[in-house]
């Protein structure tokens, strides 16, 4: 190997060297500068319901040693109906249901609506679909109501969340609240 | 599909072939690092392997993106390391994608071949899992979008209660059980990647697991220089309250994140279910019709010496040599033809001409360059060409190059040295051997044997009585048509000086051979 030839396989490899350091750090942007989030989620244990029925004894039989029982219930968490308003404007209109392929576990709610940077007026509710009456009824709040003027720099997510102390959905994060 | 696939094979060939021919130029064929892709790769994932451990060490799930700029800003060699352990993992995904590139175009992806074709593709996935892994427990911007995303594409299916991506909306502190697991299958998955590894090249005798010494502390004095003289950024700490910021991002890890961002996450599902499947499944689509598919080497074990040296030539351990106390050492050589991808190298390297593929045994061979040799006048000076007809500057395809006739053969590691003592016993005035540089040829160690042949007296050896100075081999890659024309000229100048020697006719050839030694065999 000659020494021009060493001197072009050593610049060419400097050259692949350099792509890699440039390629390993390219600028990206993965959100837009134009936007903010009012960003809805939070965890719900939901009003549980046990439907419970009596098993015959032919039903009881029919099922493994350690399974009889004389009642059974399943239990399953009433689905919540989720709106988000932002400037009077309809933009989600959801139904929450409980995870789990029994639906029996909490709800959980998580959506990001983008808008453009400014102050909004942010409205959220989560109302049960379904009446219910008794203790499971007075366990967790039948509606949640959340509605503010919230002001919004580009890039800042404003989050809209459950305090389960309060029983309130609170803002949390970006956005100062406007009266 | 089949044809479909030929046609893609072509497209991916073409410009391998064209970057192997610059390539050799530059580096030459011994250094190229293309051939060596495979190698490098293994290579690189040392270097990533010793500088992960070192970094480990001051590495904290309670404090991730702090415990980095840390290391980058006050732990000794720390930014070094931390950009090397980067870039090396960076030129690794390069690396692997040249690899599997390379082994594609040169349909060495089915039969036999599949289960390395498959662990291969597994490997390269779990190396962009580490990488995914790596760049979220740094916590930065990066590190929040890949988590962000990952979290979207798995909460798309039906098998998690909770769903992931709540963990990063803001509603309570990010529990630090998410960055022992990320640390965990951070650490774990190079331990599943030896596993693969060693399927990878279950099938492979003698692989070669790193490329030459020059080459590899190259790259990776390269590489470190580069991680000194130009430090891998730490971008802005990720914060869920924030759109994520400009930031430098990798691209060989986080090529995908503009294009799987745009679309929902069941089309992202969808792409990846078919995108994976048909790289998979390549191995069966891609491998020719039954009827095509080159036979497997097959055993005459009448004429079986059982030497062994087919045994230990072969290079994916195809050959075994079973007790048969009526042959003459009591063994003779079997072929299990589901390893076997009939590159005919035990052809080449049985003296007795009794393994092979059929039709490119010693014999079949032999009787094709009695009927070369027949069609020929030689005249003093006279070379004769004998190609590799897959690489060797497509000089096999040429059937004469500048006068001079080409006898082909599928790999000169199959090339029977009966061929080139026949050739130039009968009048031929040299034997010019146009092979591939020795770490492209297809059949892995086709060169290496045959230099062994013709030089190093190794099993079946080329003859004493053939002058060596009528033998000469030279290397070309698939795109290099030109440089097997200036071999061809300078050797055809060099033969022409000796003295000229006359055509021998009832040429016999010496079939007997010397049994590789017994402990060898074991």
């Amino acid at each position: 190997m000659g020494a021009w030839q060493r001197g072009l396989a050593w610049t060419l490899a400097a050259f692949a060297t350099l792509g890699v350091g440039a390629l390993s750090q390219v600028p990206y942007e993965a959100d837009s500068m134009d936007e903010a989030v009012v960003r809805a989620a939070w965890r719900f244990r939901g009003a549980r319901v046990d439907e419970c029925r009596t098993l015959t004894p032919a039903q009881q039989a029919e099922l493994p040693a350690h399974m009889r029982r004389e009642r059974v219930c399943d239990t399953r968490v009433i689905p919540y109906r989720l709106t988000v308003r932002i400037d009077g404007v309809l933009v989600v209109d959801d139904t929450a249901r409980a995870g789990g392929a029994h639906e029996d576990r909490p709800l959980y709610v998580s959506r990001d609506v983008v808008v453009v940077p400014g102050t909004h007026a942010v409205a959220i509710g989560f109302e049960r679909l379904e009446e219910l009456t008794g203790d499971a009824a007075a366990a967790v709040p039948a509606a949640l109501e959340f509605a503010a003027h919230l002001e919004l720099a580009p890039k800042q997510v404003a989050l809209i969340t459950y305090d389960p102390a309060t029983q309130r959905l609170v803002h949390r994060g970006y956005g100062r609240d406007r009266p | 599909m089949a044809r479909f696939a030929a046609r893609l094979e072509l497209v991916v060939r073409r410009p391998i072939a064209w970057a192997d021919r610059w390539m050799n130029r530059v580096y030459g064929w011994r250094l190229n690092p293309l051939y060596h892709s495979g190698a490098l790769t293994l290579a690189l994932i040392a270097v990533v392997l010793i500088t992960g451990v070192y970094l480990l060490f001051f590495y904290k799930i309670s404090a991730p993106h702090e415990s980095v700029a840390r290391i980058s800003e006050r732990i000794w060699l720390g930014s070094w390391t931390r950009s090397l352990h980067r870039y090396a993992s960076d030129a690794a995904v390069l690396a692997a994608a040249i690899h599997a590139l390379r082994v594609f175009a040169q349909r060495r992806t089915w039969g036999p071949r599949a289960l390395a074709w498959l662990s291969g593709c597994m490997l390269l996935f779990v190396i962009f899992v580490c990488g995914w892994t790596g760049y979220v427990m740094v916590w930065d911007v990066q590190g929040l979008v890949l988590a962000r995303e990952g979290a979207r594409l798995l909460d798309a299916l039906p098998v998690f209660a909770e769903p992931i991506g709540r963990t990063f909306a803001g509603d309570g502190e990010l529990p630090s059980a998410f960055f022992f697991l990320n640390l965990f299958l951070h650490v774990a998955l190079p331990v599943g990647m030896a596993v693969l590894l060693w399927i990878h090249v279950a099938r492979l005798a003698r692989p070669a697991l790193l490329p030459p010494k020059p080459l590899m502390w190259g790259v990776i004095g390269l590489l470190a220089a580069l991680a000194l003289l130009w430090p891998a950024a730490i971008a802005p700490r990720a914060d869920v309250f924030t759109l994520a910021v400009p930031a430098p991002y990798d691209v060989f890890f986080s090529f995908w994140l503009p294009l799987t961002r745009a679309m929902p996450p069941w089309v992202v599902w969808a792409v990846l279910v078919v995108a994976g499947g048909a790289v998979f499944l390549l191995p069966y689509w891609i491998r020719p019709p039954a009827r095509a598919r080159p036979p497997a080497s097959v055993v005459d074990e009448n004429l079986c010496q059982g030497c062994g040296q087919c045994y230990l030539d072969c290079p994916y351990e195809a050959i075994t040599m079973i007790s048969v106390p009526d042959s003459p050492r009591g063994l003779v050589a079997r072929v299990d033809p589901t390893m076997c991808v009939s590159c005919g190298i035990c052809a080449g390297s049985c003296a007795p001409m009794c393994v092979g593929p059929p039709g490119r045994t010693g014999r079949d061979q032999l009787a094709d360059v009695k009927a070369f040799a027949g069609r020929q006048q030689w005249t003093r000076g006279d070379v004769a060409l004998v190609a590799c007809d897959r690489g060797g500057g497509a000089a096999a395809e040429a059937g004469e190059i500048d006068g001079a006739p080409v006898f082909g053969v599928r790999c000169v590691g199959s090339l029977h040295t009966s061929v080139v003592e026949y050739l130039v016993r009968s009048g031929a005035g040299g034997v010019l051997i146009v092979a591939c540089p020795a770490r492209d040829c297809w059949n892995r160690e086709g060169v290496t044997w045959m230099l062994e042949r013709l030089y190093n007296d190794r099993e079946a050896e080329l003859p004493s009585r053939v002058d060596r100075r009528r033998v000469r081999v030279a290397y070309a890659g698939e795109a290099e048509f030109l440089t097997v024309l200036a071999e061809l000229q300078t050797f055809r100048a060099d033969v022409a000086a000796l003295e000229a020697v006359a055509g021998e006719s009832n040429i016999a050839i010496d079939d007997s051979c010397n049994p590789v030694p017994e402990e060898a065999l074991r």
